[in-house]
């Protein structure tokens, strides 16, 4: 069903003052990035949608997903080697793949894997800062089709919002450069999977589950998502405390 | 990244690991990362010290005596880029030590002017929750790294991290994969093996390592196995 063009613009407004208001708050940047990839699905028509930064070491790592599914994940990791995302960051252009059954002999190890979760298009958008690509938008479709101009665009402003997002979490000190940031965003990544790890395993819930539980938590108490994340593999947290805020049984 | 600095940090990376497979120690192959840093970038020495936290840190090796004074001055003050890069788990670029270190650490900058030391780089190992320690490179010239050395510079840090965390193995000798430390699903497999065993994360790490050696498979099939449910965390518990 295609929104009117007001409620559309309606959403839009929301999502970007929501950003911004975020922006000057002290949050948190896979809080953030993940807000927008959820804005990728509700406002771009996306079946998923994941942001990837560059480990400036020559692969890409998943900062966001809007699910936390393993299965979608896998199909960022395999971006490492070849894909979308990979040729995006490295081009520095964004890449359309309307109609990925017909890309397998670009992309032979990605394509059947896309396919096989149930995914028929793929657009990457590049998150560039001056004249560095730092990451990707990755965005999936169920079914193949082009990314229209307009949310094209939007998607770029988006790109662009993670970009200023990953580059002010923290105020720029003295030396503060690019590295820096990236490879604390990239680390709280990781924090992040060890900590739903943990609460899987103790709620018996899954990854998806276990994410959404940890970030009902940081919001009722007003913390920062890597930070909660921290306490819960380090085990200042208990567990039980967060899967209490936002328990979901495993389908 | 040049083809060239590729080559060379998985050529290091092939040799520590060899070097524990055969036996090695785990000094011997943080002081083979540390010569490679000397080798590949544009640094005179390098240092790794194991911490954590402020109070509790030991100098594992040092590549010379410029670079043992660094660690000893920071330790004796409890202040300087390594400790920084510890505490804030951030990589710290300081080009210029002494242009601008005053501002960050005004007792180590003015301690720092009497040794030759132009610039110093600090970055943590770690591994999400998993704070190890830190390496410390520093050049006599005031100066940046380039792109592509900063690079070469993460992946031998990479090396780094993987040694030190292997320390933790002890004596499950030989027990060194090539651990792709870059997999979500060794994360939250690690956080699972956490909550089965109410252990520290570098331990649950170890063990999800041990456990992959002693039964010939990848840590990443493992993994694999514990997030998928296919293998209960508890059958990596002790026998």
């Amino acid at each position: 069903m295609e929104t009117s063009e007001s409620a559309r613009e309606s959403q839009l407004l929301t999502a970007f003052v929501r950003m911004a208001d975020t922006l000057v708050d002290d949050y948190d940047i896979v809080e953030l990035v993940h807000q927008l990839v959820a804005y990728c699905v509700s406002l771009l028509n996306a079946d998923a949608a994941g942001l990837v930064l560059s480990d400036q070491r020559g692969g890409l790592q998943v900062l966001a997903s809007s699910t936390e599914e393993t299965r979608l994940l896998e199909l960022f990791q395999v971006q490492t080697n070849q894909g979308p995302c990979l040729d995006c960051v490295t081009t520095g252009e964004p890449v359309f793949a309307p109609d990925l059954a017909a890309e397998t002999a670009r992309w032979p190890r990605f394509v059947p894997r896309a396919l096989d979760q149930g995914f028929a298009s793929v657009h990457a958008i590049p998150l560039r800062l001056r004249r560095e690509t730092i990451g990707a938008l990755n965005l999936f479709g169920a079914r193949p089709g082009r990314l229209r101009a307009q949310d094209t665009d939007l998607a770029r402003a988006l790109a662009d919002t993670a970009t200023i997002g990953i580059m002010q979490e923290r105020a720029i000190h003295r030396g503060e450069v690019l590295t820096e940031q990236l490879q604390n965003a990239l680390n709280n990544r990781v924090t992040i999977e060890q900590a739903k790890g943990v609460l899987a395993h103790a709620g018996q819930v899954d990854m998806d589950a276990a994410f959404q539980a940890l970030r009902v938590y940081g919001r009722g108490n007003n913390a920062r998502l890597s930070d909660v994340a921290r306490q819960i593999v380090t085990r200042a947290l208990d567990p039980r405390v967060i899967l209490g805020a936002g328990k979901q049984p495993m389908s | 990244m040049g083809e060239t600095g590729d080559d060379a940090v998985q050529h290091v990376r092939d040799a520590v690991i060899t070097g524990l497979r055969g036996g090695g120690t785990g000094l011997a192959a943080i002081e083979s990362v540390c010569r490679a840093c000397v080798d590949l970038l544009p640094v005179d020495g390098a240092s790794v010290s194991v911490m954590t936290g402020v109070a509790s840190r030991e100098s594992l090796y040092a590549s010379d005596l410029t670079a043992s004074r660094i660690e000893a001055l920071q330790f004796s003050l409890g202040e300087g880029p390594c400790f920084q890069a510890f505490d804030t788990q951030r990589p710290v670029f300081t080009p210029d030590v002494r242009a601008t270190g005053a501002a960050a650490w005004p007792v180590f900058a003015a301690e720092i002017v009497t040794e030759p030391v132009g610039a110093v780089f600090a970055f943590p190992l770690v591994s999400g929750a998993i704070s190890i320690g830190a390496l410390d490179m520093y050049r006599r010239a005031p100066g940046w790294l380039s792109r592509d050395q900063v690079a070469v510079a993460l992946r031998v840090v990479d090396i780094a991290t993987l040694v030190l965390l292997g320390l933790r193995l002890g004596e499950v000798q030989g027990a060194w994969t090539d651990l792709p430390l870059s997999h979500a699903q060794v994360h939250q497999a690690t956080g699972m093996l956490i909550a089965e065993f109410a252990i520290p994360a570098e331990q649950a790490l170890a063990r999800l390592r041990g456990y992959a050696f002693a039964i010939g498979r990848l840590v990443d099939d493992v993994a694999d196995d514990l997030v998928s449910r296919r293998l209960a965390p508890v059958a990596l518990g002790p026998p």
